[in-house]
């Protein structure tokens, strides 16, 4: 399968609990260099209680996870995204009366070199800074959207739904990560929107070397046409990996998403 | 062509900032009640002018916007002018209102302070007034018992107030929103408790014979060239003011400040994005309260005297006020916030009793026509006090 490329991200048995509820039990799953990596499963079945395992948000009951052979446990969000690891959230989590430049650049923050004392008496510096991420988050838009570039300075709640997940994937792009989490990038778009999101992912891809997409979805044609690999979840276990057709012809996840009396064996 | 149309903006904009100058010193001589209550609906009617000519008063505020350094220079100047016109105009009370708008410069470098931390940060601070006493104790005590300068017990009582703020933030480092209030709320009646009861601090009766600043031998006593010695005072803190907008216009304009409004806005994607949330809040509170600090220690060696009720809740009430009345974020807000807040409060002495209630009035008379404060904040866009920077528009437009 994906021997050939590098693992760069596993868990070992996570598990997390909420009470006497298991969110999640015993996931193992490896994650590669450079792939794309689709995780469906039904509601609840824990895939962003996983993101936020992964992102340390919620710190898991049991396990270990490991990004670049180091270990994660414990660590905060920021250590975590600070080592490359950015992720995008299924409500989006803008801040909807900051400019769409002052969305994208806070990605920067932890590239950026400018603390206090410059920002008060080394302006140079601190504008020479400012200009470069600008010109990074410009032609991160003129990727996505170059529509979206005349309206930097506006509130980023006055953009549409779709240019406002584009803006948090710029986010995410910018800080150069090296897993970028899209968690449901699809939620509450019609289908054109769909459409143009996936080729959006594809853009994505071939505008950073060596990414990692892990992409959480409920919409199959996402998933189908741009996962190379992908894990199913259901009531917080791990039921199967492999491509698409693979995973699709599974009868556990068939069962999963239909209920039983409903697969034809 | 171009040439003569920049001269006549300029004219145009020194005309009105001088019109408006002299429109405040009328305001400030009118002493009748009911000539008080005529100006009043003078500045109604005008406010209803201005709806009806919209289009010209915008035009007008973009004439200000586009050539913010006259503007600016302007303003200084009639500043500057001030104590020298004020007892001209204004004979009987002239010093008064010098007093009057001291005060207000010191309000202004306080709210600032606070608005560090609740404007661009979201973090409600409660006890504004008793880190702007510890400042003014601070300085009361180094003073008095060890005889320090004031260009050291300034800076030294800013310090001690960052410090104060450090001690309150251990406890709570990692509790979130209301919790803060609360924890500022009660830590701000203890302070002033605290103050009532140690012997040291003088108890009740509080610091007396708070030596004024002098400034490399030259006392702020003496009097300024004729003037009254409130004169010194007014351009001293007349240039911390100045400092004081510079430093956080700059940090507004940097990574300082958007860092802050993440934070503020959404601190879990904060910390989604690298942000270390708690440690710079911790860095943000001691920021702010640094300025409280050297604010306490202004007023402290101004007046002479400090005791315990000058630091109550209800101050840091109307520090708040301003905060959210003039504009979250929002410098030119937060100034008139003050301006409104410090200076008609003194017009209305009549009603002395009823000033808190106008606070609360006022409060609430915002929070339901105008959310986000007289000015909220605009469009962050990097740039220097003086306008945009070379080639800074280009690339957008």
């Amino acid at each position: 399968m994906s021997n050939s490329k590098k693992r760069i991200f596993y868990t070992e048995n996570i598990e997390m609990r909420f009470g006497g509820l298991y969110a999640l039990r015993d996931i193992s799953i490896d994650i590669f260099e450079d792939e794309i990596l689709g995780i469906i499963g039904p509601n609840g079945s824990g895939k962003t209680t996983l993101f936020n395992v992964i992102t340390g948000f919620y710190k898991p009951t049991a396990g270990n996870f490991y990004f670049m052979e180091n270990s994660l446990n414990g660590k905060e969000p920021y250590e975590i995204t600070e080592r490359g690891i950015s992720r995008t959230y299924q409500i989006s989590r803008l801040c909807l009366n900051l400019t769409v430049l002052d969305n994208i650049l806070i990605g920067t923050y932890f590239r950026q070199r400018t603390g206090y004392l410059s920002s008060l008496f080394d302006r140079k510096k601190l504008l020479k800074e400012v200009e470069e991420f600008k010109r990074r988050a410009i032609h991160l838009l003129e990727v996505f959207n170059p529509g979206i570039i005349d309206r930097l300075y506006e509130p980023v709640g006055a953009l549409p739904q779709i240019d406002r997940r584009r803006v948090e994937i710029c986010r995410a792009m910018i800080a150069i990560p090296k897993i970028i989490l899209l968690d449901e990038p699809s939620a509450g778009m019609n289908p054109d929107e769909t459409d143009e999101l996936m080729k959006d992912i594809w853009k994505l891809k071939s505008e950073m070397e060596n990414v990692t997409i892990v992409i959480i979805e409920h919409d199959m044609s996402v998933i189908s046409a741009v996962s190379e690999r992908v894990i199913v979840l259901n009531f917080g276990r791990k039921i199967t990996e492999g491509t698409y057709e693979e995973v699709c012809n599974n009868k556990e996840v068939r069962e999963s998403y239909l209920g039983k009396e409903f697969v034809y064996e | 062509m171009n040439k003569k149309s920049k001269f006549l903006d300029i004219t145009k904009i020194v005309v009105i900032e001088i019109l408006l100058f002299f429109l405040l010193l009328i305001f400030f001589k009118i002493e009748s009640v009911l000539i008080l209550f005529v100006a009043v609906a003078l500045v109604v009617l005008v406010f209803i002018a201005f709806r009806i000519y919209k289009k010209q008063v915008q035009s007008i505020l973009n004439l200000f916007a586009l050539n913010r350094p006259v503007v600016l220079i302007i303003l200084l100047i009639l500043l500057i002018l001030y104590p020298v016109l004020s007892p001209i105009i204004i004979p009987r009370g002239g010093t008064y209102w010098i007093l009057i708008l001291i005060q207000t410069g010191i309000y202004i470098i306080t709210a600032l302070g606070l608005n560090f931390q609740l404007g661009s940060a979201g973090m409600m601070n409660l006890a504004t007034a008793a880190f702007y006493g510890v400042g003014a104790y601070t300085a009361g005590i180094l003073s008095l018992k060890l005889g320090w300068p004031a260009l050291i017990t300034i800076p030294v009582a800013g310090i001690v107030a960052a410090l104060a703020g450090l001690i309150l933030f251990i406890p709570i480092y990692k509790t979130k929103g209301h919790y803060l209030a609360l924890v500022t709320l009660a830590f701000g009646l203890m302070l002033v408790l605290a103050a009532d009861n140690i012997e040291f601090l003088g108890g009740p009766q509080g610091l007396k014979n708070i030596p004024s600043i002098n400034l490399f031998g030259y006392s702020f006593l003496s009097s300024l060239g004729g003037l009254h010695f409130y004169t010194n005072y007014y351009y001293f803190v007349l240039l911390l003011v100045i400092i004081t907008v510079v430093i956080f216009h700059r940090l507004f304009n940097s990574w300082v400040g958007l860092t802050a409004s993440y934070i503020r806005d959404d601190e879990p994607a904060a910390k989604g994005c690298g942000i270390n949330s708690n440690f710079q809040k911790l860095l943000i509170f001691m920021f702010g309260n640094f300025f409280m600090g050297v604010a306490g220690a202004i007023y402290a060696h101004m007046i002479g005297f400090i005791s315990p009720p000058n630091f109550q809740f209800t101050q840091s009430l109307l520090i708040v006020s301003i905060v959210i009345i003039g504009g979250m974020d929002n410098i030119l807000g937060l100034i008139m916030g003050a301006f409104i807040l410090v200076v008609l409060p003194e017009k209305l002495r009549v009603i002395t009793e009823y000033r808190i209630m106008l606070y609360g009035i006022l409060l609430i008379a915002t929070l339901i026509f105008r959310p986000r404060g007289l000015l909220p904040f605009g469009p962050r866009k990097y740039e220097s006090l003086l306008g945009f920077r070379k080639g800074g528009r280009s690339d957008v437009e």
